[in-house]
């Protein structure tokens, strides 16, 4: 398995060392040299920096698209044309008909696109969607998902949401998806935001907090908060998921599996690096896509579909907030379950 | 000081009769003559009161004539407004359960005979007491935690099941988002000083105890303010219903230069009981009940916070009708 990396800022780290795990010989282009960077960090394994794009995707199983939102597109539809699998970061695009327009040009060349939703492959979130399939909670109700941390700083791009969408399109797209994976459809969103949304990297602290509400077409109604804060805001996701016969809360902070509660001196954001408690959900993602590959090798969780769609909630809840009314949306896909359980989505006719 | 407890519908009123009796220096009687509305299985009225070992007066007029300083309204939301104004015309100072009433009409009749017949009309709205929300309310109105950008709420419980009028919208005036909204709205009402509500978005559904209540169970409410903050409220009746704890009141501040978080509630000893063959809760927290009602007998304590007034619980009460219109057509709705 060879694999073209496009990146190596934050994702492309989580992501490499998933496809080292799973045998890929992996090579990795940047426009901006950073390639070669992280491939002598990782000397001794199977990372090369590529010297040029075309070279790359010339010679691979399949690309991880790993680079900043406004460059997804050029770079999947190039990559779909080398006839590659493509792995995308998500957001997959900045607007629905960018991303509709990717996936349909992965689906006329046959090959898999998959939008990296990798929350669906956190433990906590995977294991309360099977309870949720199972009945457990009986039928959905109501559902609230937070996100927050510090705000992004090792990337300038995300200050500026004409590249990044900003905090709905970069951060609460990841409730969004699973609001979406448990709940089904969503037909109406409102959504507003509040503080600095373009980020000029002063010395003051600029913080951005937006509020959504979604509206399924089963009736259920979600909740999503996200917040780029203060630099020492602790990244921190919760959910809480009510329905008719139960209820499921989570916050990431409290179950860490293992602390560290003295180390001798205070280190902000260093020091004795925390123990993976499980298997990392980067991995998980990366061997699920990689298997899909193979005829018989079953179905992501996550579908070129779920990433288009999770845009297109997104991209409304970027307007809702903008103009302050609520956003109707019309998807072509069926809500056929009364529970919101997507245990079986179907399209239907666009 | 003589202070009546006027019906026993709400399910505060037990609460109250039981902190009054013991408040030294207080009377206490109840009166609950208007029981038509009781679930069968509800015990009200004279059983009521003398399981509390309670006095107990059979009629309102009887109540009145004892010559009470106070009168405590605990009727059924939608029948609020007769209480208050009997009150108001005894020149009987009233603490009114939340909401203050179910129409924006009852409010302001309420407010209005209030006013002319100067007694002072309070709503029981016990969370403000909560001493984590004084905290909140330092940092903000110290300017520490900057100005507030976004709030999110949540006021969780179960449905209402031994008063089942709670469910009925005739006598409720909703569901959920009638019973739940206004805790919070009336912390942000107090948080934010002179700003004001400019709009709701409100959705809501009845997927939870579907087939058994007509009323909205689940609720989320957003409300824009004029000083720029915005809030979402959950307000649904969405903790389960043989959960060993009654729900909680939640409550995270997103300001400019602090992040804050509140949970009234959550002061309590967690165990398991095996005898019981359920999650055991020991609450240690302060009782905001008792607060609310020493802060209204006896006003507030130095630098203290005091109740609810009329105006407010107006103020809440238009968040909640404005939730309402928009539930119903799927838009944001100015609050009147």
């Amino acid at each position: 398995m060879r694999i073209a990396l496009i990146g190596a800022g934050g994702i492309a780290r989580a992501h490499l060392p998933g496809w080292l795990e799973l045998g890929a010989r992996v090579g990795v282009y940047t426009v901006d040299g950073s390639a070669e960077k992280l491939a002598a960090e990782y000397a001794g394994h199977d990372v090369v920096a590529a010297a040029s794009l075309g070279e790359l995707l010339a010679d691979c199983t399949a690309v991880d698209i790993c680079t900043p939102t406004p460059t997804h597109k050029e770079l999947a539809l190039a990559a779909v044309a080398a006839g590659r699998h493509v792995i995308c970061e998500k957001p997959l695009a900045l607007n629905a008909s960018d991303a509709e327009e990717i996936a349909a040009a992965a689906e006329a060349a046959g090959v898999r696109l998959h939008p990296a939703h990798v929350v669906r492959y956190f433990p906590a979130y995977a294991a309360m969607r099977r309870a949720v399939g199972s009945g457990d909670l009986g039928d959905l109700a109501v559902l609230r998902f937070t996100r927050g941390g510090a705000r992004p700083q090792w990337a300038p791009w995300f200050a500026d949401p004409a590249q990044s969408g900003g905090v709905i399109m970069d951060l609460m797209v990841h409730d969004i998806d699973i609001a979406r994976w448990i709940a089904g459809d969503v037909v109406r969103v409102h959504a507003q935001t509040r503080g600095v949304e373009h980020a000029t990297g002063g010395t003051q602290a600029e913080v951005v907090s937006a509020t959504a509400v979604l509206t399924h077409a089963s009736g259920v109604i979600s909740h999503i908060t996200g917040l780029w804060g203060l630099p020492d805001q602790q990244f921190r996701t919760t959910f809480r998921i009510a329905g008719s016969h139960g209820l499921l809360r989570h916050d990431s902070t409290s179950v860490p599996g293992y602390r560290i509660t003295a180390q001798g001196v205070r280190a902000a954001n260093e020091g004795i690096p925390s123990s993976p408690m499980t298997e990392s959900p980067y991995l998980s993602e990366l061997r699920e896509f990689a298997a899909s590959w193979q005829e018989g090798g079953g179905e992501p969780r996550v579908s070129a579909r779920d990433g288009i769609e999770a845009v297109r909630i997104a991209e409304a809840a970027v307007e809702s907030s903008r103009t302050g009314r609520a956003v109707e949306l019309r998807t072509g896909i069926a809500s056929d379950i009364k529970t919101g359980i997507a245990s079986d989505i179907k399209e239907v006719t666009r | 000081m003589k202070v009546a407890v006027l019906s026993f519908a709400h399910v505060h009123a037990a609460g109250y009769l039981r902190l009054l009796s013991r408040m030294p220096g207080v009377e206490v009687i109840g009166s609950d003559p208007d029981t038509a509305s009781a679930a069968p299985g509800e015990v009200r009225g004279r059983a009521f009161a003398e399981e509390r070992g309670v006095a107990y007066a059979a009629t309102y007029e009887e109540a009145f004539a004892w010559g009470p300083d106070a009168v405590i309204v605990c009727s059924e939301n939608a029948r609020h407004r007769p209480l208050v104004e009997l009150a108001a015309s005894r020149g009987v100072d009233v603490l009114c359960e939340k909401p203050l009433a179910t129409t924006v009409e009852d409010g302001e009749a309420m407010l209005a005979a209030c006013r002319e017949a100067g007694v002072r009309l309070a709503v029981a709205f016990p969370v403000r007491f909560s001493p984590a929300y004084a905290a909140v309310k330092a940092a903000v109105s110290s300017g520490d935690a900057g100005r507030v950008l976004t709030v999110s709420g949540a006021n969780n419980g179960s449905m209402p099941s031994v008063r089942r009028w709670f469910a009925d919208p005739e006598l409720a005036g909703g569901g959920a988002l009638m019973d739940h909204t206004v805790h919070i709205a009336d912390l942000l009402d107090d948080l934010f000083g002179e700003a004001r509500a400019v709009d709701v978005y409100a959705q809501t559904n009845n997927r939870m105890y579907a087939g058994e209540v007509d009323a909205e169970t689940s609720g989320l409410v957003t409300v824009t303010y004029d000083n720029g903050s915005v809030a979402t409220i959950d307000c649904s009746w969405s903790h389960p219903r043989s959960h060993h704890s009654w729900g909680g009141l939640e409550l995270t501040v997103v300001g400019e230069r602090a992040t804050l978080e509140m949970d009234a509630f959550d002061q309590a000893v967690h165990g398991f009981s095996e005898r019981r063959g359920q999650g055991l809760e020991l609450p240690f927290g302060a009782d905001l009940d008792e607060l609310m009602l020493r802060a209204f007998l006896y006003g507030p304590a130095e630098g203290g916070m005091d109740v609810a007034d009329g105006e407010g619980g107006l103020r809440t009460l238009k968040i909640v009708t404005a939730g309402y219109e928009s539930a119903r057509r799927g838009v944001p709705v100015a609050v009147g």
